[in-house]
């Protein structure tokens, strides 16, 4: 399996210590206040819920939705349903990316190339599916619209895939292309555990042709999301006034987070990238940074492959952030 | 045609051949591919140094496969079909390849690991000293699928196009690529020609292979057929790509993916999809090319045939 941010059981396991800061991912460190279950939630099996889809889709502006167990769910189980349906796959994934869909787009014999965001373009047309997270995790590199919707239209003319993981699309809205999800070819993945702060929830979406949707829908099975994930997500995407502060708050919080790397030179004065979740750089002693801040107890995200850097999820409370601050104080005086 | 026999003649030159072959099996005692290799390890030797590599690889190529050919092709002229089919019958290796890879699958059978892994070892170059059954069955199937192609059906092909001085040159040219055509600081240059000739024998005859293993596949035609579509392009040659996507797809199982060579792991694309291979894959990859052979000797033997009454019609 692959290392993944939020592992904060291993960081205390190697570092030791108490009162850890967990930002190593891009979730929101203040969730939505799910509602207690309906008293039968633990009973009963869980149907699909029509409300669920409905508020799904009028919070994401998309036709029709699929709900998933996470979109961990469907990165895993599209690459063999592609298999199923017609064979063997030339596959290009956007790199670095969540490594997670080069992974699994390497299996059931897809022949998978990693291939720069901003060469992806020249690659199109010898691909049969093309795999793109928007904005991206972890540089925050973004695709137009437009692009995606071109890119989209050239593959379903054979028959081809356009995947975007819009996992981080909540709070740039524009980019989304989740309306046009009935378009053939166009599979779109959205998640409610970033924005929402509902990771553990473990729920996503995902918007495609009907017929696809429905073929995912039988490998992925019966009860695929629990009835207590259902109740707590229709009600967290039907409370707009929620969603409103915290896309006030978050905006704040994001630029407080960029000003805060800027006041301590990182990136050699360069800005970091990143959406307002979550902020990355190219950091040259990635490790020692690493190890800096999980000495500290502040566990951010090493990346120490390709996308040789540091991603930095958003502290939560007035005292973590000034941890932190003082944290990246301390990096800047060794 | 280019064998100088009519259509009839060559016909049943070619089905005499292979009957030969499967009949006699490889020549044990004196095998004329050993001698060959070693005068051309002679020609390497000598040449393989200085500069203008190219150029010298190209002149050792000439000495090592011209004089031999125009000699097959005199023989021939002066012999008739009975020494086409005999050169058909050294050159073709359809029972070889049959009695080198049959014996993994019962060592397998019966659960004789260590006899599976020195049998295996002696078709591939990769390290099988670790190697389960899916590495041993794996490294079979696909010595079966591309060997078809260099053994079999590509000297089937030069065969109908030039008759036994075809076969002569083809199995030459290809014993050259396997000992030259390497991309290492030896042979990068003075096995250039070798390779790139070997390229272009084998470019019509591996196409042909890949359409017949589509046509023969035992679990999907269309499989078969977008493996090639998807993988071929992936493989590092562009001749094997093909044949073994395609191969691979008929039989319907995963092969290709991670492979040890001198103990270091050497990620290759994938081939094929479905369940990893196991030892019962090696037999079915043997029925493949064996339909392969049936299904070229037929196709070629009704069309000689066939041009014969059109030209006499």
């Amino acid at each position: 399996m692959l290392d993944h941010g939020g592992n904060l059981r291993a960081a205390r396991q190697r570092f030791g210590g108490t009162d850890w800061i967990d930002l190593s991912t891009g979730i929101n460190p203040h969730g939505y206040p799910a509602p207690a279950p309906a008293p039968d939630a633990w009973r009963r099996l869980p149907e699909p819920d029509p409300a669920l889809v409905r508020a799904a889709c009028d919070y994401y502006g998309a036709p029709q939705l699929l709900p998933v167990a996470g979109t961990q769910a469907a990165i895993q189980a599209l690459p063999r349903l592609r298999a199923e349906l017609a064979g063997p796959a030339r596959v290009t994934v956007a790199a670095p990316s969540y490594a997670e869909h080069a992974h699994h787009w390497s299996r059931h014999g897809h022949v998978m190339r990693q291939v720069a965001y901003d060469a992806l373009d020249g690659f199109v047309a010898a691909s049969d599916v093309v795999v793109v997270v928007n904005p991206n995790n972890p540089t925050g590199a973004t695709v137009a619209p437009a692009t995606l919707l071109d890119w989209a239209a050239r593959l379903a003319a054979r028959g081809g895939w356009l995947v975007v993981d819009e996992a981080f699309g909540d709070t740039a809205r524009l980019l989304s292309v989740a309306g046009h999800a009935d378009r053939p070819g166009l599979i779109v993945l959205r998640s409610v555990g970033k924005f929402f702060g509902l990771a553990g929830l473990r729920l996503g979406f995902v918007g495609a042709e009907t017929t696809l949707l429905a073929a995912l829908d039988d490998l992925l099975g019966p009860w695929a999301v629990s009835g207590p994930a259902q109740d707590i997500a229709s009600a967290a995407l039907r409370d707009h006034g929620w969603q409103h502060a915290t896309l006030d708050r978050l905006a704040r919080d994001g630029a407080r987070m960029r000003a805060l790397l800027a006041g301590h030179g990182i990136n050699s004065g360069v800005d970091a990238h990143g959406t307002p979740l979550f902020h990355w750089w190219a950091e040259p002693r990635a490790e020692a940074f690493h190890e800096h801040m999980a000495r500290r107890a502040i566990w951010v995200r090493l990346f120490p492959g390709s996308a040789r850097g540091i991603r930095i999820g958003l502290p939560g409370t007035e005292s973590e952030w000034r941890r932190v601050e003082q944290a990246l104080q301390q990096w800047n005086d060794t | 045609m280019l064998s100088g026999l009519p259509a009839p003649a060559l016909a049943l030159a070619l089905v005499a051949g292979v009957l030969l072959d499967l009949w006699l099996g490889e020549a044990r005692r004196w095998h004329p591919l050993v001698g060959f290799g070693r005068l051309a390890s002679a020609l390497e030797r000598r040449l393989n140094r200085g500069r203008l590599r190219i150029v010298r690889g190209l002149l050792a190529w000439m000495l090592a496969v011209l004089p031999l050919s125009v000699l097959a092709w005199l023989a021939c002229r002066d012999g008739g079909a009975a020494v086409h089919a005999l050169l058909l019958y050294v050159g073709i290796g359809l029972r070889s390849l049959r009695d080198h890879t049959l014996p993994i699958h019962a060592a397998l059978v019966g659960g004789d690991l260590d006899t599976a892994r020195s049998l295996t070892a002696r078709i591939v170059s990769r390290d099988t000293r670790q190697a389960g059954e899916t590495d041993l069955a794996k490294a079979g199937a696909e010595s079966l699928l591309e060997n078809g192609n260099d053994a079999v059906f590509g000297t089937l092909f030069w065969f109908l196009v030039g008759g036994g001085a075809g076969v002569v040159l083809f199995r030459l040219a290809n014993t050259l690529d396997a000992m030259w055509g390497y991309r290492n600081e030896r042979f990068n240059l003075f096995g250039r020609v070798a390779a790139r000739v070997d390229d272009v024998l084998n470019y019509v005859p591996a196409r042909l292979t890949a359409l017949a293993y589509v046509l023969l596949a035992e679990r999907g035609r269309l499989r078969a057929w977008r493996c090639w579509r998807a993988q071929a392009p992936a493989w590092s040659s562009p001749n094997a790509g093909p044949v073994m996507a395609s191969g691979a797809g008929a039989l319907g199982v995963q092969l290709g993916g991670a492979a040890v060579y001198d103990g270091v792991t050497e990620a290759r694309p994938p081939l094929g999809n479905g369940p990893d291979a196991c030892a019962d894959d090696i037999l079915r990859a043997w029925r493949l090319v064996w339909r392969t052979t049936l299904l070229w000797v037929a196709v070629a033997g009704g069309a000689l045939l066939l041009l014969d009454r059109v030209i006499h019609a």
